[in-house]
């Protein structure tokens, strides 16, 4: 069992690069040249990708550029610029087979990275943009974990109909890890700064994250709203319990968590516009 | 009128010697000639060439000792070296001990020595002063790009960083450093994606870039708003809630310090007043004072026209 932790996390250490969706590049290609309407629209395309965005700020962050704590898209795409992010963008592989899983998990991963950005705005927090990008960022694992191991990854989906159990559990008791925990590991290898790494590795446990408790306590929530709308497919269909820490940190009550809740359902109506734009042809 | 490029060839086979020094005088480059003898490092000293060519197939001992002398002192290192040999072995020859930048092979294809003449210039143009932190161009460069847009309606744009010094003190150099990349690269794209000018660091917090005049206040003011949102960034929240954290002015003293921010001075270069390269930074000068003189990012362009 310990062994085949080991071999996994040093196979996730060892990850330089994540393919993309098929859909994801072909609009990227799509962009004509170099005009500032495509340049925005690079950008939304680009921060609505989880992967694109983790490479992009692995560049920004990695030792060559010299920037130690670079955590929004933006900021990465000023201190890159457009030429180089564009470029990157651009050298994405693809998923060689196309499953709905994944169109499933870019959707929940997007629409949790809005909704924790409408929930930081809410409550006025420090860093919204952060926060967006580690909700976006929150399931990385799952790409890891279906890339890496896909046969693991057939028993774990195996487990949670057949048991009816959370996929983070199917995960712990197949590959003795879990998809929070990986996406910590590719965090470290990938020189993320601790504002994003902390939230995607303790989404599923808000206690244990000391430094950036109110992020991790955004996403963990987000997560929670987003699966119980039912909006994409993270990989079960069970709603989490809000962790009680995580409610307590930000202070929420009954009324913000039922405005907020009206709140998502409006704007994931846009999110699923732009979701079949983006997978469809 | 540009002055020619000089070039030396070291050599004791003095027909080779000839040879190249006719081939080169055709293609407009001033050539001398030298034997490998020791009294050779005095003449390079009293007036170096702009590229050397030196012959490492006879008298490779004296020759090796003339390249590695060079190289060792840092003002000369950067001039650079071609050696003529006879054949490389990479596995036995000792680069290290002779550390050319390039090298022909005899007998002489004369169209490659050109072309290697050539590359060897132009790298030494684009990386030779270059920053070492932020790899843009230094000094050297800057003035010859000041002089040659004498007149053209291009503007200087001098960017520096207020209360840089405090901050490298309060949060140490690594940090410094960072927020000195993180300038340079916010320039270069800035003045990159208006459609392109010369991007340079005059060192420090100093930088310059130049851009068509058009351009120049739509470039500023990327630069400062994207500085503005980087410094976001590099403060934690107590303090930029209240925007400033306790340091130690120039004299020493405790003293509050507000947040990191940038002064642009503007000099259109195609005033009738700027006739040498030293009026436009000192027009900059004052340009800066006005600049600093409010809190926060700001912009100065020069309006004196006449």
């Amino acid at each position: 069992m310990e062994d085949k932790r080991g071999e996994l996390k040093k196979i996730i250490m060892d990850t330089k690069t994540l393919p993309t969706l098929p859909g994801v590049i072909n609009k990227l290609n799509a962009l004509s040249n170099n005009d500032k309407a495509s340049v925005q629209e690079m950008a939304k395309i680009v921060s609505s990708d989880q992967v694109l965005s983790a490479r992009i700020l692995r560049l920004a962050n990695s030792p060559s550029y010299g920037f130690y704590r670079v955590s929004t898209i933006s900021n990465a795409m000023i201190l890159l610029g457009v030429n180089v992010v564009k470029s990157l963008a651009l050298s994405s592989s693809i998923f060689a087979i196309m499953e709905k899983n994944s169109v499933g998990l870019w959707e929940h991963s997007l629409g949790v990275g809005v909704a924790a950005n409408l929930l930081a705005r809410k409550l006025e927090l420090p860093e919204c943009e952060e926060i967006a990008t580690a909700a976006l960022l929150h399931d990385i694992g799952k790409v890891l974990v279906s890339l890496k191991c896909s046969e693991a990854e057939q028993e774990v989906l195996k487990l949670v109909r057949d048991r009816q159990i959370y996929m983070i559990e199917a995960e712990r008791d197949i590959i003795d890890t879990d998809h929070a925990e990986i996406g910590g590991w590719l965090s470290k290898s990938w020189f993320l700064p601790e504002k994003l790494s902390e939230p995607i590795s303790f989404h599923h446990d808000v206690i244990k994250s000391d430094n950036h408790r109110i992020k991790t306590s955004v996403v963990h929530i987000a997560d929670v709203l987003i699966k119980a709308s039912g909006f994409g497919n993270s990989g079960d269909s069970f709603v989490p319990v809000i962790q009680k820490v995580a409610w307590d940190t930000l202070k929420l009550n009954e009324q913000i968590l039922a405005e907020l809740v009206a709140e998502i359902e409006d704007k994931l109506v846009e999110v699923k516009n732009f979701s079949l734009e983006m997978m469809g042809e | 009128m540009p002055q020619p490029t000089r070039i030396t060839i070291v050599s004791s086979d003095s027909q080779l010697t000839s040879h190249i020094q006719l081939r080169l005088h055709s293609k407009g480059y001033q050539v001398s000639c030298m034997q490998c003898f020791d009294s050779a490092m005095g003449m390079f000293y009293a007036d170096p060439p702009d590229l050397l060519i030196i012959d490492l197939s006879t008298d490779t001992e004296c020759s090796s000792k003339i390249v590695f002398t060079l190289r060792s002192d840092s003002y000369f290192s950067a001039i650079p070296i071609l050696g003529l040999v006879v054949s490389i072995d990479n596995d036995t020859f000792n680069w290290n001990s002779c550390p050319l930048d390039d090298f022909v092979t005899l007998p002489l294809n004369y169209s490659e020595l050109f072309s290697r003449i050539t590359l060897s210039l132009s790298r030494l143009k684009r990386i030779f002063d270059n920053n070492p932190l932020t790899r843009l161009p230094g000094n050297t460069s800057i003035q010859r790009a000041i002089e040659s847009d004498l007149g053209l309606p291009v503007s200087v744009c001098y960017v520096d960083i207020n209360h840089f010094k405090p901050y490298n003190d309060e949060y140490g150099f690594s940090h410094g450093d960072e927020v000195i990349r993180m300038t340079a690269r916010i320039m270069f794209n800035a003045v990159r994606d208006s459609g392109g000018g010369f991007c340079g660091h005059i060192g420090g917090d100093d930088f310059v870039c130049i851009v068509p005049n058009d351009q120049a206040e739509a470039v500023c003011q990327t630069i400062i708003t994207h500085f503005d949102l980087i410094v976001l960034d590099l403060f934690d929240e107590e303090t930029k809630r209240r925007g400033h954290y306790p340091g130690t002015n120039r004299k020493g003293e405790k003293e509050d310090v507000p947040l990191l921010s940038v002064s642009i001075a503007v000099v259109p270069m195609d005033m009738p007043k700027l006739r040498h390269a030293a009026k436009v930074a000192e027009v900059a000068a004052e340009l800066k004072k006005v600049a600093k003189e409010s809190n926060g990012s700001k912009y100065v362009v020069d309006q004196r026209r006449n």
